[in-house]
């Protein structure tokens, strides 16, 4: 066993070194120790190795050692600002999705196909910013778009998640949005059928800020993170796969709590 | 005696029979993995715990109140001396018969969800024959309670040419329906509260604030929650229906024993009707059990389609079997007297489809609710208790329609031949109950179904065998629904015949003051001072002599008092699961808490901790109301008299049914909202408006799985104490 790990959080920013392994730290961050707390989590195992002088392995080695009780260190924190557009893209290895009670699920890097079936779009910005946004982008032509320093507002780097429209991706006016669970789906109906009545934009902005937890029986495809010019993707598994293969942590996923 | 009668307990030894095969046959299923047995011993144990503790409860109970009776009948002679042993065999037999119907349901749990591996009909067919052991136990225990009394009473009273001494059988045996009322009321209100205070319990805190999912083996209070399944729907339903099946069957005896006595054959014929239909019932009950089965790959319609094959084919069977045996047995009025049970069966029918209109997701009402969760919690709240309160329409008006079309059929449209008509209405009681064996089946399915779909998911079995699990559980809540109106429809009917044959019990209390003291004076001032002017008196006689009319402040004090009982013994129990679920919640914390790896899932909670918390709570939650409802209809007897008791009877009878429609639908109204939002509407699983029907259906699980049911009991309860009190109310009553 390991060590040390090291972890890029997404919500909030920060990186992390841990003597817990992923699943073990995942659950912590949920519940913590004294399980009074409760809350999802997601993150990235980083490559130690290839992170560059980013972090100091020394301070690591030194500060992030087992417990009085033998217990390894749960988080050392080693920043919590302008995190994501200091860490290298293949310095990032699988990434963890943790539900409320402490379930781990791991995503590994795959690769994106395209199928152009729809045209609209909506994705959950998470890191570093949280707005929601519609857009007539794929993903990886909205993460370069976000990222492009020429356009008037961009931000350097970017982890966000593509979310299910259901019929409104190609029919935001009259396609039925029962299954789908956001708030004020007038006004998501609304910004997408503005984007197509205005071809000459590309995004709308749904929701400002994003408050509460990702429900992820709504992502659909998987996670992005890219810059202007790159994108990588870690395809999030079909729902007949979760429920066959990774059920614990589906069924976790779907029961709600109130925040 | 007539010998047809030895069909009665030949039946009912059939049927016990059969119970033993089921459950045989169950018993030799495997009951899969080794975690699969484990936790279906978990919930064996704490099953057994719990129905041990409420024994211990109830034991006392009996014992004090055996006390009672006894001293009233051989202290103060104001009593019928067989009351103290009948109140005794009364409770026994429906102790039995909860006894073994949670034994077989907790050992068929795991059974079911290991059959389901095979297939869909495995699956089905070990839950249903589960619920058919419930089902013919009941039957089966109850029949055989009425056939060993019937024959032992025909032996100190030969009534084969003594038409009052089979006057004193039938009012004799009415009380041992006091002993099945008894057990039920704590069976149905300590269930209720055990089972809810689990369920909330365990929702609170495991769903709402730790995030974990329903029946997680992580949760403490999920194997409580699956106990609690078997608690309210396996032992509670069962004393329910226990009590109204045979409450139905003694008091139409009763009632045909006071309509027929001017001939000592044709009353031997009315008495032996209703135990002779419910013979049948039985044999067809077991048919239908067989015919229950379904195909691989089954949609929940077809699964439907399976029970109600069953359900169906013993309901027609029953129709035609029954005019067969009223010819043969030559009843006066016999194809009117037929035409009374066909309305009984009918009538349960329409409650049943009313129950599911207002209840199931795929029709409006509940829809409706849904739809209102757009704008929050409490526009949720308000609609279900609006459609709750319109739910009541329906089965009012069909009581109201079988009431009088059973009395104008057993009585050939002479509406004042009042003996005949309200034996007449005790008639569609039993038409209704007749084929109670499968019926019951049914409800009892839901827990077992249940059960087992949570031995899967904690098992972690595949999804194919989930998928399958999930179908039955899925068509158990369906059956569940349903199952809760028929039995406030039969409450509703037996505490009507109950309430009419409280004259007879009336005359045999005066028949026995008279032989003390020589003569009887009425309140209104007739003095009586021979059995043969007593046994000339009719219906419409007592009501005059006793002052029981509208414009008598008593009787409206009592119906006042009646109405105020409904709405009392509600309160007490929904207040006594919001302080049980506190003190679980609490323990959920604590266990969260102070146990090291639960979340992890390296540690094991301490269920039986939960358990015990949900026993303790149950027993000691119900004490009050139980003490209530048997307390307050003495009281009223002693002070009020016969004008007052009656009025307390009918108000209690038609609030307390009519609360009772409402809450049940309510509840199970709010709960399919839910459902229907999580299939995929009103935005679905995580929604806002789904977080507002989970709070609905938190509010309506003490509506519907508590408060709800145990207003049967209280109806047939009072009705019953009532009776038994009569001798003592026309003694010493004060007003």
């Amino acid at each position: 066993m390991k060590e040390h790990y090291l972890y890029f959080s997404v919500t909030p920013e920060a990186l992390i070194a841990s003597g817990l392994e992923p699943e073990k730290f995942g659950s912590y961050l949920a519940v913590g120790t004294q399980k009074r707390a409760r809350g999802q989590a997601v993150f990235f195992e980083l490559d130690i190795d290839k992170m560059g002088d980013i972090v100091s392995k020394e301070y690591i080695e030194k500060n992030c050692i087992p417990r009085p009780d033998g217990s390894p260190k749960r988080t050392l924190y080693l920043s919590i600002y302008r995190v994501l557009e200091r860490i290298p893209f293949d310095a990032l290895k699988s990434l963890y999705l943790t539900t409320d009670d402490g379930r781990v699920l791991k995503l590994d890097r795959g690769d994106f196909v395209h199928q152009k079936s729809e045209s609209l779009y909506l994705y959950q910005e998470l890191c570093p910013v949280t707005p929601r946004i519609a857009s007539t982008l794929d993903p990886v032509e909205f993460v370069n778009y976000v990222c492009n320093p020429k356009n008037n507002i961009s931000v350097p780097k970017l982890f966000c998640v593509q979310l299910d429209l259901g019929e409104l991706s190609n029919d935001p006016i009259a396609g039925n949005a029962d299954n789908l669970p956001y708030t004020n789906v007038y006004h998501l109906r609304d910004c997408l059928a503005g984007l197509l009545q205005n071809q000459s934009k590309f995004t709308k902005t749904v929701v400002r800020f994003f408050k509460g937890d990702i429900q992820y029986r709504t992502c659909k495809n998987g996670f992005f993170i890219g810059d202007n010019k790159t994108c990588l993707f870690y395809p999030f598994p079909s729902k007949t796969e979760l429920d066959e293969k990774y059920h614990s942590w589906w069924r976790s996923a779907l029961t709600m709590g109130f925040n | 005696m007539y010998n047809i009668f030895w069909l009665v307990p030949l039946a009912s030894i059939l049927a016990l029979l059969f119970a033993l095969y089921f459950y045989r046959q169950v018993y030799k299923e495997d009951e899969g993995t080794e975690i699969m047995k484990k936790i279906a011993n978990h919930v064996r144990l704490g099953a057994m715990a719990y129905l041990k503790q409420q024994y211990k409860v109830v034991l006392i109970f009996f014992i004090i109140l055996t006390v009672l009776f006894s001293v009233l009948a051989y202290g103060f002679n104001l009593q019928n001396p067989w009351v103290p042993f009948a109140f005794l065999s009364g409770g026994l037999f429906s102790g039995i018969a909860g006894y073994l119907g949670m034994k077989t349901a907790t050992m068929a749990s795991a059974r079911t969800a290991n059959a389901a591996r095979k297939s869909l009909d495995a699956g089905l067919r070990v839950a249903f024959r589960s619920g058919g052991v419930m089902g013919l136990v009941v039957v089966g225990l109850g029949l055989l309670d009425i056939s060993i009394w019937f024959i032992i009473l025909n032996y100190w009273y030969p009534a084969a040419n003594d038409t009052h001494n089979m006057m004193i059988i039938t009012t004799t045996m009415l009380t041992f329906g006091m002993g099945a009322s008894a057990q039920a009321l704590f069976a149905r209100v300590g269930g209720g509260i055990f089972t809810k205070a689990a369920d909330v319990g365990a929702d609170l805190v495991g769903k709402v604030e730790a995030g974990i999912p329903e029946d997680d083996p992580r949760n403490p209070a999920t194997i409580a929650d699956n106990v609690g399944d078997n608690v309210g729907d396996v032992a509670g339903m069962g004393a329910d229906l226990y009590e109204s099946y045979c409450g139905s069957i003694l008091a139409t005896a009763a009632l045909g024993s006071a309509a027929f006595m001017n001939t000592s054959q044709m009353q031997m014929k009315a008495v032996l009707a209703p135990m002779l239909i419910a013979a049948i019932g039985i044999v067809l009950s077991i048919i239908g059990i067989f015919v229950v089965r379904t195909k691989e790959g089954a949609s929940q319609k077809n699964l439907m389609k399976s029970l109600e094959k069953g359900i169906n084919l013993s309901s027609v069977l029953i129709v035609v079997a029954s005019l067969g045996l009223l010819y043969l047995l030559q009843i006066q009025n016999w194809l009117g007297i037929w035409g009374s049970l066909v309305v009984g069966l009918l009538v349960g029918i329409v409650i049943g489809k009313a129950t599911e209109y207002f209840t199931s997701e795929e029709y409006p009402p509940t829809q409706k609710i849904a739809s209102n969760a757009a704008t929050g919690p409490a526009t949720v709240i308000i609609s279900g208790l609006g459609i709750g309160m319109v739910s009541t329409v329906i089965p009012v008006i069909a009581v109201g329609i079988g009431i009088i079309l059973s009395y104008l059929s057993a009585t050939s449209g002479d509406i004042s031949n009042l003996p005949v008509g309200l034996y007449g209405i005790g008639i569609a009681a039993v038409g209704m109950l007749s084929t109670l064996g499968i019926t019951l089946a049914t409800d009892a399915y839901g827990p077992i179904a249940d059960n087992a779909g949570g031995n899967a998911e904690m098992s972690e079995l595949g999804p194919e065998v989930r998928k399958r699990t999930d179908a039955l559980d899925s068509l158990g809540n369906t059956t569940a629904a349903t199952g809760k109106g028929f039995a406030i429809g039969s409450a509703a009917l037996t505490a009507l015949a109950l309430l009419a044959s409280y004259i007879e019990e009336l005359k045999i209390g005066i028949d026995r003051l008279m032989q003390a003291s020589g003569s009887y004076l009425f309140p209104n001032g007739l003095e009586i001072s021979s059995r043969a002017e007593l046994t000339g008196l009719g219906l419409n006689d007592f009501m005059n002599y006793f002052q029981v009319h509208l414009m008598n402040p008593i009787v409206l004090i009592g119906v006042f008092l009646g109405s105020m009982m409904a709405f009392l013994f509600c309160g007490f129990t929904m207040n006594a699961v919001g302080r049980a679920a506190a003190k679980m919640v609490d323990e959920v914390r604590r266990q969260f808490r102070e146990i090291k790896g639960i979340l992890e899932g390296e540690t094991e909670p301490d269920y039986a901790k939960c358990v015990e918390i949900s026993t303790k709570g149950a027993q000691v939650e119900m004490i009050l109301p139980s003490i209530l409802a048997i307390a307050v209809p003495i009281v009223v007897c002693l002070i009020f008299g016969v004008a007052g008791s009656l009025g307390l009877l009918v108000g209690g009878l038609s609030t307390g049914f009519v609360l009772a429609v409402f809450m049940s639908n309510s509840g199970g109204a709010w709960d399919n909202a839910k459902k229907y939002i999580e299939s995929g509407h009103m935005g679905g699983k995580g929604s806002s408006a789904h977080k507002a029907t989970v709070i609905g259906d938190t509010v309506g699980d003490p509506f519907k799985d508590t408060s709800g049911p145990s207003l049967n009991i209280l109806i047939k309860l009072m009705s019953m104490v009532t009776i038994v009190m009569s001798g003592v109310t026309v003694a010493i009553s004060l007003l």
